[in-house]
């Protein structure tokens, strides 16, 4: 079975690891991005830099269903559109004031970012639940040479969708067995650990050599 | 740019207060250039190969020049008037532009944002309109008739106000704030920003006020400061580009940026582009 | 915020060759209607169409610019021919 990736979309989070109303930085190999939920539940990601004066909306505050910067104010909603200017709270922005938005859906408690125009929906991952993300300070390139890991953990199915953030750095979502218990992935989690450190091991090696 | 360089190495930075100097003096950098400043009468600045730089101390601290000042450094008259508390904050580092820390510091319309309910708080956004010139005679950068809403400006203030405010870049890298002083109506509190460019991208930052205020604990005055600054220093960090554009291709000014784009086109005149991006990326 | 016209009249050494160019592109990027009226080495009429406060926002963009052109003043005319 082909393993997840198509990478028109990028794993980048949880579902679980972004309640309502929170904005992150969602880190892809192309750069960081500002992927946030709405009050009502709505995903969206924007490019991690307000139009005003380069302020990284990663570090806003999510109102409603906007994404405000946490310098000006300046607010967006979903689609990248600047809705108000605080220091000007007369005028109603032009559409030209905008963010560039990107496609965000999530799957099966995954959420995923398309840095084009994605020609099919994000994997389901059918069999698999998602469990926790996990950074590296290793190469993506010395993990997987096909991005992603199918493996077993503590005895359990696991599947590991792996991104390269930077020459040094990865991300790693693990999802487990979609029947495993919660005890199982209490093990499971643990025993991530010891993957993570293998890995920086690899990366040190690398290094040395 | 190496014109624009020069340029600013013949400009006054600070580099150390003189009240902390430790025996062995303080190392540092000064626009990539490593230096010491060591304590004595008088004080002395030498770089790594030996030469002795040009010093003045001056409010609390020792000032350099990596090159040759046509003139002294600035004048601070409210530093010499009696009554006042004239306070060191101490330096803090900045991973930014030099010409960042300026500019954030001559912003108002981040009160609400970036120090809610202390400067500023919504829904008092707006910025209304304020004068802004550049003093032929001085070669400084004033924004005059500021004014801003403010729930707590200062220590002193017991409740909000709307404060006057007014700016001043005397050179590339200081910039004095002169703010209604809630104890003594009719004269202004001077709170000033001193950044010493350590490369483009790093610098110290060195915070100086000069106060009518008999109240409140020195160190409550300190702590006050460097929260304020703290919180900018989140912002400063993370803006991108981390060089100061001078080119606003990639940006949108608004008339409540107004003192920001004055201080952009005074560097641009006089060529003060270390820290700076000349073409917008 | 209603609609306004105003005439930008940019003075300064404006001879590079991208200045008119940039100040199209910082026109769009406001979402303003307008078009360049005059243009040489030392002075460039925009008629520019929108609300106020966006009109104030190209000028504060212009009074910048790109690196290789310098900006003496803007001068503001809310009395253009341009109908």
């Amino acid at each position: 079975m082909p393993v997840v990736t198509l990478r028109d979309w990028i794993p980048v989070a949880l579902s679980a690891d972004l309640p309502a109303a929170t904005v992150i930085p969602a880190h892809t190999p192309s750069g960081i991005l500002a992927l946030w939920r709405s009050a009502n539940g709505e995903l969206a990601t924007l490019a991690d830099r307000c139009p005003h004066r380069g302020m990284r909306l990663s570090y806003g505050f999510v109102r409603g269903e906007a994404l405000s910067c946490i310098y000006h104010g300046w607010s967006y909603g979903q689609n990248g559109q600047c809705r108000r200017i605080p220091a000007h709270p007369d005028l109603t922005p032009p559409a030209a004031i905008k963010a560039a938005s990107y496609p965000t859906e999530e799957r099966n408690g995954v959420i995923w970012i398309a840095l084009g125009e994605p020609k099919a929906p994000p994997p389901a991952l059918e069999g698999f639940k998602p469990l926790r993300s996990i950074t590296l300070e290793v190469d993506a390139k010395l993990i997987s040479a096909t991005g992603d890991v199918r493996t077993r953990l503590a005895g359990v199915d696991v599947l590991l969708l792996i991104v390269g953030i930077s020459g040094s750095e990865t991300v790693a979502h693990l999802m487990v067995d979609a029947a495993a218990t919660e005890s199982d992935c209490v093990t499971v989690s643990r025993a991530a650990e010891g993957w993570r450190r293998e890995c920086e091991q690899l990366g040190v090696k690398e290094l040395a050599s | 740019m190496t014109i624009g360089h020069h340029a600013m190495i013949d400009q006054w930075y600070p580099v150390a207060l003189a009240s902390q100097l430790p025996p062995e003096g303080r190392t540092t950098q000064l626009m990539g250039t490593a230096i010491r400043v060591l304590p004595g009468d008088p004080v002395r600045v030498v770089t790594g190969d030996g030469r002795d730089l040009r010093v003045t101390l001056r409010y609390g601290h020792v000032w350099t020049s990596l090159g040759e000042p046509s003139k002294d450094l600035f004048d601070i008259p409210e530093a010499d008037q009696p009554g006042r508390r004239l306070v060191e904050v101490g330096v803090v580092r900045v991973r930014c532009s030099p010409l960042r820390a300026v500019e954030n510091f001559l912003d108002i319309a981040h009160f609400p944002f970036v120090h809610t309910d202390i400067l500023g708080a919504e829904p008092h956004t707006e910025v209304g309109k304020y004068d802004v010139e550049i003093r032929e005679k001085e070669d400084e950068v004033w924004a005059t008739k500021v004014q801003f809403y403010q729930p707590q400006a200062a220590k002193s203030a017991t409740g909000g106000i709307t404060t006057d405010y007014m700016y001043r870049v005397p050179a590339p890298t200081s910039t004095v704030l002169y703010k209604t002083c809630p104890a003594r109506p009719g004269e202004w509190d001077v709170i000033t920003l001193f950044v010493q460019p350590l490369t483009e991208e790093l610098c110290d930052v060195w915070p100086w006020m000069a106060l009518f205020d008999d109240e409140t604990a020195l160190t409550d005055l300190i702590h006050f400061q460097q929260m304020i600054f703290l919180q900018d220093r989140s912002i400063l960090e993370n803006q991108i580009p981390r060089l100061l554009p001078l080119d606003p291709g990639r940006e949108i000014p608004t008339r409540a940026d107004l003192t920001s784009v004055a201080y952009r086109r005074w560097l641009k005149r006089h060529q003060f582009t270390y820290g700076a991006q000349l073409v917008a990326q | 915020m209603p609609t306004a016209r105003e005439r930008l009249t940019i003075r300064g050494n404006l001879g590079a060759d991208s200045f008119l160019p940039w100040v199209a592109r910082h026109a769009a990027r406001l979402g303003l209607d307008g078009e360049i009226r005059h243009a040489d080495a030392e002075r460039v009429d925009i008629d520019v169409r929108g609300p106020a406060d966006l009109i104030d926002a190209m000028e504060m963009g212009c009074l910048l610019g790109p690196i290789d052109v310098w900006v003496d003043a803007i001068e503001r005319s809310s009395d253009p021919e341009w109908r």
